[in-house]
């Protein structure tokens, strides 16, 4: 058996993905961040990423993505089907997002996939609560308001 | 030759080992964290280019050996090499230089770059915007620190004659040839740095992408007396006084370039401030929203402004020189795109305007983020 382990190493990890995603418990996304920070919060798809994010490591900036809302926990949105979201350096893992300027985000989401379920706690307008670059795709297409995330878990389907 | 051999299969077996090992690592920590494997990301979503370049930036960021072992490998890099990484070019007599800066004065023009037709056409497009609601547009296009100091970056441009930015005249030209006032900040740098009382005062901080206080107070000078000249706005009656203060700040350049322990390396540069206090009340500046005059930039207005010590940067300067305060929209390296895009957010802030005072640094012409898009000015306050 352990000459098997060591010939198929690729097979060995599959099981263990497999053995792993069996066991573990669904996530909800709750926890006492996302209960309580902002002023909204909500479970929601999200829908796509909008192309590449900034390749450059020195700037800083909140990315607006856009999301299929599933479940609103508090609060009020402006729009109940869809909302559009800006996360600040989407790049990073949300536990190691904040830094000196931008000191209250944060979450347990390592990294932002398109079809994913994020549960999010927002502020809004993003304006108000984030003074940088705010990179908007959608601009074109879309002129309501747009959200800031300020905690941002994951959620298992 | 039997011997090469075995070297160069150990050599083979090494690396494969490395990359097996990396992922496997990476592989194993991602589901032990109940996380997606980075590597299906390959397969669950569409092999867009889009997609595959962010696949094979996530591998990069997300690999366990190589966050390990790039601090190491960026000390090691620095301590044999003067390597600052690849953000940062190292110059002469302690000058540092911001590698987009220099990238924008040596690489050849790409196709992909915000191209030359696109940047005129959009600000012209703004210009005739505001131009319809009777607001003037000055535009100030701040040059790259290696563009007023190339001498710093290399010894082949001592005594160079000739502009080593034809790209940025050539736009500039073509925007006066529309009618579009500038403000040549250019020429003033550089006949600044020529002069032999002046040359001890530089107008670019050392260690920093920005200008320094003598520069920046020089372009707001200069600002302040083009739109006098022009008649587009009159001096007002708020007295301001210049409070001087001293401060040591660790240059933005340092900053991105992420080698472990380089403030021990590198002594903070001694930076000389100038806060701008209400005579009256002995207040910092503030802006304000109702002014006739609206300023638009990135962060050569960021500095001394709204960082340390606050109230001192170019705004502040403005306001001094035309005795009145003004109102500003400041987005950090977003002045091709992002600032105009905030701006359409923001329908109050052009009520009453006057003039628009749009500056931008010289590598956003190529670099800028999101490009140069046309932006619509927001619904007109006066008609809602």
């Amino acid at each position: 058996m352990k000459n098997r382990m060591t010939r198929y190493p690729s097979a060995c990890f599959l099981l263990a993905f497999f053995f792993i995603s069996c066991t573990g418990k669904p996530d909800s996304g709750e926890d006492p961040e996302v209960t309580s920070r902002g002023s909204i919060e909500v479970t929601a798809e999200l829908q796509e990423i909008p192309g590449e994010f900034i390749d450059r490591s020195d700037y800083d900036y909140a990315f607006v993505m856009k999301y299929k809302v599933l479940e609103v926990h508090r609060g009020q949105l402006a729009d109940s089907e869809y909302i559009y979201v800006g996360h600040y350096n989407p790049q990073k893992p949300r536990d190691a997002v904040s830094d000196a300027r931008v000191d209250d985000v944060g979450g347990r989401l390592k990294k932002f996939n398109s079809g994913d379920i994020h549960r999010m706690a927002l502020e809004m307008p993003i304006d108000d609560h984030f003074m940088g670059g705010i990179v908007n795709r959608y601009f074109d297409e879309y002129s309501g308001p747009v959200y800031w995330a300020v905690w941002t878990n994951p959620v298992s389907r | 030759m039997q011997k090469d051999r075995v070297t160069h299969f150990t050599l083979i077996l090494f690396f494969l080992a490395l990359i097996f090992v990396d992922a496997a690592s990476l592989f194993t920590m991602q589901l032990l964290q109940n996380q997606t494997p980075t590597i299906f990301d390959v397969v669950t979503q569409p092999p867009s280019q889009q997609n595959l370049r962010r696949f094979e930036n996530d591998l990069e960021d997300s690999s366990w050996l190589v966050q390990q072992l790039r601090p190491f490998v960026q000390s090691v890099r620095f301590s044999m090499l003067n390597d600052l990484g690849k953000k940062a070019v190292r110059g002469l007599d302690g000058w540092l230089f911001y590698d987009l800066d220099v990238r924008y004065l040596t690489e050849r023009i790409d196709k992909s770059d915000a191209a030359e037709e696109e940047v005129v056409h959009s600000i012209l497009s703004f210009r005739r915007r505001l131009s319809e609601r009777g607001i003037q547009l000055l535009l100030v296009p701040a040059p790259g620190k290696p563009t007023i100091y190339p001498e710093e970056l290399t010894r082949r441009a001592t005594g160079m004659k000739a502009p080593i930015n034809p790209w940025t005249r050539k736009i500039i030209s073509r925007l006066e040839s529309e009618g579009i006032q500038c403000i040549d900040l250019f020429t003033l740098f550089t006949s600044q740095k020529n002069d032999p009382q002046a040359s001890l005062n530089p107008t670019y901080l050392i260690q920093d992408t920005h200008w320094s206080t003598h520069g920046m107070i020089l372009a707001a000078s200069s600002v302040a007396s083009r739109l006098i000249d022009l008649g587009w706005t009159s001096r007002g009656t708020t007295d301001y006084i210049q409070k001087s203060i001293s401060m040591s700040r660790l240059g933005d350049v340092l900053k991105m370039s992420k080698v472990p322990g380089i403030e021990s390396v590198f002594k903070p540069e001694i930076v000389k401030a100038a806060q701008i206090l209400h005579a009256a009340d002995r207040k910092p500046y503030a802006d304000d929203p109702a002014s006739d005059i609206l300023v638009l930039g990135d962060s050569f207005l960021r500095i001394y402004e709204r960082d340390e010590p606050g109230s001192a940067g170019f705004v502040s300067h403005l306001a001094c020189c035309l005795k009145k305060p003004l109102a500003s929209i400041i987005n950090d390296g977003g002045a091709s795109t992002l600032v105009r895009q905030e701006l359409y957010r923001k329908p109050d802030l052009l009520k009453g305007k006057k003039v628009v005072i749009w500056e931008f640094v010289e590598r956003d012409l190529r670099f800028g983020t999101e490009g140069w898009q046309d932006i619509p000015l927001p619904e007109d306050p006066a008609k809602l």
